[in-house]
């Protein structure tokens, strides 16, 4: 308790009053104003809480009930979500869902019990104010020892800074969709693609991609961030001290707008204790890719007393944020180069793939196809296990065109699944990610919902279903039912599904220690599903946590309705 | 509580043999820091929990001479090791631990009896991942499905509880280690401080 509270006196106006056996209460005063902020060419008007990009770190205790007053200074609506927290839906901070909002001079009082436990964030939930600033950490300590111990404990909160003002970078987007695609294929890559597949091919492979009316470097929409970590881009270098031999705990979290990334510490392994705040078997990997608002927690033991670098490409390689683990400060080691751009390949948008005759299938291909049934997959050498990432839950039947063996051929593999820059080294892929404990009311579900994730680049807006949400009925499940949500995608860009209020059991294939997400990310032409326990009376939001995706149209309202049915699951065991 | 005090090989020794552990396995291996204590000659008896993914203590204090009996008990859901051992041993042992549980002779949750029995000089390694083995290094094929056998070191599933005596002879930086992967990486080790 004592460390508690000088924890935070320093950042907020704490009344603690102690009720007994460890349960306790306190308050936070958060206000939300105009500020001025910049990274390169000078400052801009933007959008901040408490003065500070990132607000201030929350730190809750599992158990504890906490009184958030948001005061508004500004002269437009505002709203706090809080990520990934379980709570009343009225408290949960979407306007037009939740609530009707913060207005202009108005505090909002937030008031909610601490169910949970582990690394989370928060946000505005108020049209494109996430991206200019309104974004911050929330660590909530757990009320039992946590199955892992380190020395340090950082958060690594990953955001994406722009010198144009969201709503302006939608409207570039909705004018020309390839507004921000610098790297768009041109005459040259034509017939540099004619020289080596062939006129016949390349033809082909280019009235596929017209036909989606989208082309293969549409893996992201926006570009011209810059990238940051703790509110530092790469040149401001945000630091973490340790001393050789401790153990660091990092916890990622992508609070960014558009933007994912791919995060990797030359010269240390990271070992994932926790996905989207949930504790996870200890997995050692070389590198991860971090979704869109997910989050993930590692741990790594520099043994050397020298700088290493906290490296995050951003997908589409049009920079990266970059920070130091270092025994002293004012360090810096090496940044390695931007590997190159990701490029979908065909394989990715699992299209046509029986009738292609692409001259790259052909040769050499072919031996490989005929005996690469699915019992072979483990054993086959030109598997990349990446690309199978979320793959074990699929029902392959469901999937038009997908030809699950064509995955393995050489030149068919995925162009946008991550690959580790080091050789031989292992990524992160969700069907590594097993729960720490098992979830005991695991059981399957009552019954499914397809939601197809669509859009339309050329008018930019993004749909589920082919229906915006302004046009779209809200999902209804009944309390206590258990549903399983499978997305398909079928767009060309990966999208980090979120749901307010419940958690998603991600299907992996581990059954009871399938991981629970609060966000999944579905890469393009891929399908996954997840299980939602219905544990949660009242409406929720659903959407893609691409801010445009999200503000353009990709987003159901979910209400949570009785009469409660038989199976009501309470969590884990 | 009555803790079987086998003297170690036990878990793996006893699968492989189908017998019961000898009194004293003899690995054929020195420690600069120990060896296997005569449980007559034990003067104190340590209780350590092995839980998932962390040990209760994690830090204890012996002398140099010392005989301590240990009681290990695996109250987790998962298969844990309690291993004394130098750093640099314990960083060896994890690679061996590595592809162990890439060949699926150990699980999460156990060991797989017909696996780990497999007599690797016999083996057929076609269906082998070899690009995951040094076949060339004939010293590790021969010693890694062996490891276990080593007295340093207990292995224990679910639930169990075993024994273990250990004779400090050299005060030196060591520590006791859960190799299992992810474990000690995530802080399942404990410290072993020499009191003067």
């Amino acid at each position: 308790m004592r460390k508690y509270w000088f924890g935070l006196a320093t950042l907020f106006t704490l009344i603690t009053l102690i009720t007994g056996s460890g349960v306790f209460a306190a308050t936070y005063d958060l206000t939300i104003d105009e500020m001025r902020a910049g990274y390169n060419r000078g400052q801009r008007l933007t959008m901040a809480i408490n003065g500070q990009i990132p607000g201030p770190t929350l730190r809750f205790t599992e158990g504890e009930d906490v009184t958030i007053n948001v005061t508004n200074k500004m002269d437009t609506d505002t709203s706090l979500h809080w990520h990934g927290i379980l709570l009343p839906f009225t408290q949960d901070g979407v306007p037009g869902i939740s609530f009707s909002g913060i207005k202009p001079g108005e505090t909002f009082t937030y008031n909610f019990k601490i169910k949970q436990a582990g690394t989370y964030w928060y946000h505005s939930h108020s049209g494109l104010q996430e991206q200019e600033g309104m974004y911050g950490p929330i660590i909530i300590t757990p009320a039992k020892r946590e199955p892992y111990k380190y020395d340090r404990d950082y958060v690594v909160m990953l955001s994406d800074w722009s010198d144009e003002k969201a709503e302006a970078i939608l409207g570039h987007l909705k004018k020309n969709s390839d507004y921000y695609n610098y790297a768009q294929r041109t005459a040259g890559t034509f017939f540099k693609d004619v020289s080596e597949n062939g006129l016949a091919a390349t033809l082909k492979d280019r009235a596929a991609w017209g036909q989606m009316r989208m082309t293969p470097t549409d893996i992201s929409d926006v570009s011209g961030y810059t990238f940051l970590i703790n509110g530092k881009s790469a040149e401001q270098n945000w630091t973490g001290l340790f001393k050789p031999g401790e153990r660091v705990r990092l916890r990622l979290i992508n609070g960014s707008a558009m933007s994912y990334f791919d995060v990797r510490i030359p010269g240390l392994k990271m070992t994932v204790v926790q996905a989207d705040g949930n504790n996870v078997q200890p997995v050692l990997v070389d590198e991860l890719r971090i979704a869109v608002a997910e989050t993930y927690d590692v741990i790594v033991q520099p043994e050397e007393e020298k700088p290493f670098t906290i490296f995050a490409e951003s997908l589409d390689r049009t920079g990266y944020a970059r920070a130091t683990l270092a025994p002293k400060a004012g360090m810096s080691g090496e940044i390695p180069a931007l590997r190159p751009r990701p490029q979908l390949s065909m394989a990715d948008m699992g299209m046509e793939m029986g009738g292609m005759d692409m001259a790259g299938m052909e040769h050499g291909a072919a031996a490989g196809a005929d005996k690469a049934g699915r019992e072979e997959k483990t054993s086959m050498p030109g598997m990349d296990h990446g690309a199978m990432a979320g793959m074990e839950g699929m029902d392959h039947s469901a999937m038009p065109g997908m030809d699950m063996a064509a995955m393995d051929m050489p030149g068919m593999q995925s162009g946008i699944a991550p690959k580790a820059a080091k050789p031989g080294g292992k990524v992160l892929v969700y069907g590594d990610l097993k729960a720490m404990r098992p979830y005991a009311q695991y059981r399957a579900p009552d019954r499914e919902i397809e939601m197809k994730l669509t859009g339309n680049m050329q008018r930019y807006f993004w749909s589920i279903d082919g229906v915006k949400f302004s046009d779209a009925e809200p999902v209804r499940l009944k309390y206590g039912e258990r549903v399983r949500f499978t997305f398909v995608n079928q767009t060309m860009m990966s999208h980090p599904m979120h749901l307010h209020g419940m958690w998603m059991q991600l299907d992996t294939g581990k059954k009871k220690f399938n991981p629970l997400k609060h966000v999944v990310n579905v890469p393009p032409g891929q399908t996954l599903s997840v299980d939602v326990p219905a544990d949660a009376m009242g409406e929720w939001a659903f959407h893609c946590h691409l801010l445009l995706h999200m503000a353009t149209g990709m987003m159901r309202k979910v209400i949570v309705e009785g009469p409660v049915a038989a199976n009501v699951e309470t969590g884990h065991e | 509580m009555n803790p079987i005090f086998f003297p170690l090989a036990a878990l793996i020794g006893a699968a492989i043999s189908g017998l019961p552990a000898p009194a004293f396995a003899s690995a054929g291996h020195d420690y600069p820091f120990g060896e296997p204590g005569k449980p007559a000659s034990a003067t104190r008896t340590i209780e350590v929990n092995l839980a998932d993914n962390y040990y209760e203590p994690d830090a204890i204090s012996v002398k140099a001479g010392e005989t301590v009996r240990f009681v290990l008990k695996n109250s987790g859901e998962f298969l844990h090791e309690f291993s004394i051992d130098t750093l640099a041993e314990h960083a060896e042992h994890r690679k061996e631990m590595v592809e162990m549980m890439e060949m699926g002779m150990l699980t999460p949750t156990g060991i797989d009896p017909e696996k780990m029995k497999m007599d690797h000089s016999k083996m057929d390694m076609s269906g082998m991942d070899h690009s995951k083995m040094d076949m060339g290094d004939t010293k590790k094929s021969k010693d890694m499905p062996m490891r276990h056998d080593d007295p340093n070191t207990v292995m224990l599933a679910p639930g169990e509880t075993r024994g273990m005596v250990w004779k400090f002879t050299k005060a030196m930086e060591i520590e006791f280690a859960c190799n299992m992967p992810g474990h000690y990486e995530s802080g399942m080790l404990g410290r072993i401080d020499f009191a003067k």
